[in-house]
């Protein structure tokens, strides 16, 4: 009797249990995938790190991208067009003596040989340990942790604008010594721009080469970029340290982009095509799970997590469905204007009235609070959205903790119902974190600080680097804004808290401790 | 190796110093990394550059018309590289600062703004030292004191948010026998809102002109010429009719009424040979 013929790709990969586009896109392999890869695995291979993202109570997805020379032209980080396999293990002990998953994941060049797999079954609010292998090399070892069911206590975080030209990275350094529950990076991961020595290149003592002195535009340009900045050996360290929740702002495709409005003459038919290449690189290099990968020009980046009933959280996407710059007051002030668009902001206002969580956390890209008209960028170029938004969080069972970056400036704020009425109710907070490395060192104080400290509901403003630390529990909400003295030097300034605030959760509010 | 699909209806248009390619982009069911783009020089074809767009712009072709054949390569997102396209041909077109004489010009073709008033950086001058704008007479007005190197538009705070003109006047000994040609060579102009001016001779409008959006840097920086210079300049060249003119003193005027600045490299009219 003649052996059975071998069973086709679909057949085989539907007996693995396994979808096409999973094994495709490097989030698994077939269980009878060959360990093996077909050629030696270059020494190195991990110099880009590892990490993890999108925390649930039984999993998270894992992260690495091979790139035994990372910075090579072509943008795929010195590896060949093969298909790797890539192995991983998750264990409850840093040594790996409880090892709970084992499972490879095919590396292709089609995604710049990242892999994200995605691990479930796991215990809630534990810590996990994990690391890769591919061939003979073995990765750093990375810490993770689940997200609790119930939840009494929860900290994390908050990160944005890490432009590497403009200095170094001791914020996350700290961030790594400090192991949250979780990271929150709210936009500007990478920048476009062109880095030029003599120009924008602040970091002291690097240089970089001729193809990074360019403004980025194509996969492969953009690809390089995040495996610059990700040669930061202490992004790499907070990376690995937490999972991290990643959401976006405008640099991660061009400056101040909305929808597929270009502001430098770029026509949207054109546009687009930049925007599908800068979405695949934000997929390919962040910890983030096979259901924000892009089709074509378009993703869906916003998303959300349980952490028990102690907290929602909200990753928002402000970018990719905004209004385009309003052509005059009228226009700003039109009710019909969004900058969520009108599909997100349902599934936002939806979620908040849902909610029994004590805290509602929404998080990514620009300020809410109100600040001036002409800052039309942030939501003040948005109002009639805002007030909406404020609505519904006036609405909620429980405050809402906003999370944004974008301005390279520490503020804290109060949410009020109407920012228009001092007397309005409070209906939350605003935590909005300083710069990473964007402006370089900076200063307590700025030209800008009068625009915010004018309002009554602004309550802190400083304009040096830095990040901010936020626990929550079943009662009140601390908040740390941690700051940097230089960033610009090198990586060992010592963090400063140079503010801290409290909001009660039954009567949301900021005092400052 | 799959290779990817190549991209179809390459074609290519002339201008001033450059040659504009558009092409029909692969389907979003291939990931394109970018295409590649290839000119025919001595017999094989060189890489030109890269671009995302389906779009490509050949720039810096000098002012003399050369015909000139191009291909593209699709680059998918592993590496994977197509077939070239079916090439297409295309010229840059002839200036008439090249094919042309000289009736009157003020600054000049050369890429910079420097020898213009207020050039590299004063435009915040512009109010105090044009108050009426610039009036500029060929053979006794001088480019270093009287045509400014910005015309301001309505959308620049600086310039007080109006409209503003630039007059431009010249002697002609008898109407031309054949029409005249207008070049207005920019280094630069505003990235996003270069807008258009009303182009009128002798009181009579003759078109609204627009402008290709620039960088936004040639309010600070004269020289669009030097490796690396962010500037991009735009050339303009339009035929005057000849019904236009009179013999005596004409005046052309550029009536900046919508966006903001632009910056001159020259301007000047031109007669045919």
């Amino acid at each position: 009797m003649p052996p059975p013929p071998p069973p086709s790709r679909r057949t085989f990969l539907q007996l693995t249990g396994l979808s096409a586009a999973s094994v495709a896109l490097g989030v698994s392999a077939p269980a009878s995938a060959d360990a093996t890869p077909g050629r030696p695995v270059p020494s190195g291979a991990f110099a880009l790190g590892v990490g993890s993202g999108d925390p649930r109570p039984d999993g998270f997805v894992l992260w690495t991208r091979l790139a035994p020379d990372p910075l090579a032209a072509d943008g795929h980080g010195g590896m060949r067009v093969d298909r790797v396999p890539v192995q991983y293990e998750v264990a409850e002990d840093e040594r790996f003596r409880r090892v709970v998953r084992r499972g490879l994941a095919l590396a292709m060049a089609e995604l710049a040989h990242a892999v994200h797999p995605e691990v479930s079954g796991l215990r809630p609010e534990c810590e996990y340990f994990y690391r890769f292998r591919a061939g003979n090399e073995i990765s750093p070892v990375g810490r993770t942790k689940t997200l609790p069911v119930h939840g009494s206590r929860f900290s994390f975080a908050t990160a944005s604008c890490q432009a590497w030209y403009h200095g170094y990275f001791p914020a996350y350094r700290d961030i790594a010594r400090r192991a949250p529950d979780a990271v929150f990076f709210l936009g500007d991961y990478i920048y476009e721009y062109g880095i030029v020595a003599g120009g924008n290149l602040w970091r002291q003592g690097v240089s970089v080469a001729p193809e990074h002195e360019v403004e980025i535009e194509t996969l492969e340009q953009y690809r390089l970029r995040y495996s610059l900045f990700k040669t930061d050996p202490d992004l790499q360290a907070a990376h690995a340290v937490a999972p991290w929740l990643n959401s976006w702002d405008d640099h991660e495709v061009q400056n101040n982009y909305g929808a597929d409005n270009s502001i430098y003459g770029v026509p949207p038919e054109l546009f687009v095509h930049r925007r599908a290449v800068a979405y695949r690189a934000f997929y390919e290099n962040l910890p983030i799970g096979l259901g924000s990968l892009p089709k074509g020009p378009d993703t869906q980046v916003y998303r959300r997590y349980d952490v028990g009933s102690l907290a929602r959280l909200n990753l928002l996407d402000n970018r990719q469905y905004r209004d385009p710059v309003p052509v005059d007051d009228a226009d700003q002030q039109s009710e019909k204007r969004t900058i969520l668009g009108a599909q997100q902001e349902q599934w936002l206002y939806d979620g908040l009235r849902r909610s029994r969580a004590t805290w509602n956390v929404l998080a990514g890209g620009v300020v809410l609070t109100a600040i001036t008209d002409d800052r039309i960028e942030q939501w003040d170029g948005y109002p009639a959205n805002r007030r909406r938004l404020l609505a519904a969080m006036r609405d909620a069972a429980g405050p809402s903790v906003m999370l944004t970056g974008d301005i390279h400036r520490h503020v804290a704020a109060e949410l009020k119902a109407d920012f228009a009425d001092p007397d309005s109710p409070t209906v939350g907070v605003e935590l909005v974190c300083s710069s990473i490395g964007s402006d370089g060192d900076g200063a307590d104080t700025d030209r800008y600080a009068k625009d915010w400290l004018q309002h009554p509901y602004v309550k802190f403003y400083n304009a040096r680097r830095g990040y901010v630390h936020t626990t929550l529990t079943r009662s009140e909400l601390t908040a740390e804004f941690v700051n940097f003295p230089y960033i610009e030097a090198d990586a060992n300034a010592e963090p400063r808290v140079v503010a801290s605030f409290r909001s009660p959760a039954d009567s949301p509010r900021l005092e400052a401790l | 190796m799959n290779r990817p699909p190549a991209i179809t209806h390459l074609t290519g248009s002339g201008q001033i110093s450059s040659i504009t390619l558009d092409w029909k982009p692969v389907s979003w069911a291939t990931v394109a990394d970018h295409y590649a783009v290839y000119v025919l020089n001595a017999g094989s074809f060189e890489l030109l550059g890269k671009t995302v767009y389906p779009h490509f712009v050949h720039r810096g072709l000098g002012f003399t018309g050369v015909p000139r054949t191009y291909r593209v390569v699709t680059v998918d997102a592993a590496g994977n590289r197509s077939k070239p396209s079916a090439p297409a041909a295309a010229t840059n077109l002839t200036s008439v600062t090249v094919s042309g004489v000289p009736v009157a010009t003020v600054g000049a073709f050369d890429g910079k703004g420097s020898e213009l008033a207020l050039s590299p950086n004063g435009y915040a001058s512009y109010p105090t030292r044009f108050p009426s704008d610039v009036d500029y007479t060929f053979g006794t007005s001088t480019p270093a004191a009287d045509w400014s190197y910005l015309l301001p538009g309505p959308a620049d705070r600086w310039a007080e948010s109006k409209s503003h003109r630039a007059r431009f006047r010249f002697e002609l000994a008898a109407v031309p026998e054949q029409d005249l040609d207008l070049a207005l060579w920019l280094i630069d102009s505003h990235a996003s809102l270069a807008g258009s001016a009303v182009l009128s001779v002798n009181g009579t409008e003759v078109e609204r002109l627009t402008f290709a959006n620039g960088a936004t840097k040639g309010s600070l920086i004269a020289d669009s010429t030097y490796p690396g210079s962010p500037l991009k300049p735009s050339y303009l060249e339009k035929p005057l009719p000849r019904s236009l003119f009179r013999a005596g003193q004409n005046v052309l005027e550029l009536f900046k009424d919508n966006g903001s600045w632009i910056a001159y490299d020259a301007l000047g009219i031109y007669a045919r040979e």
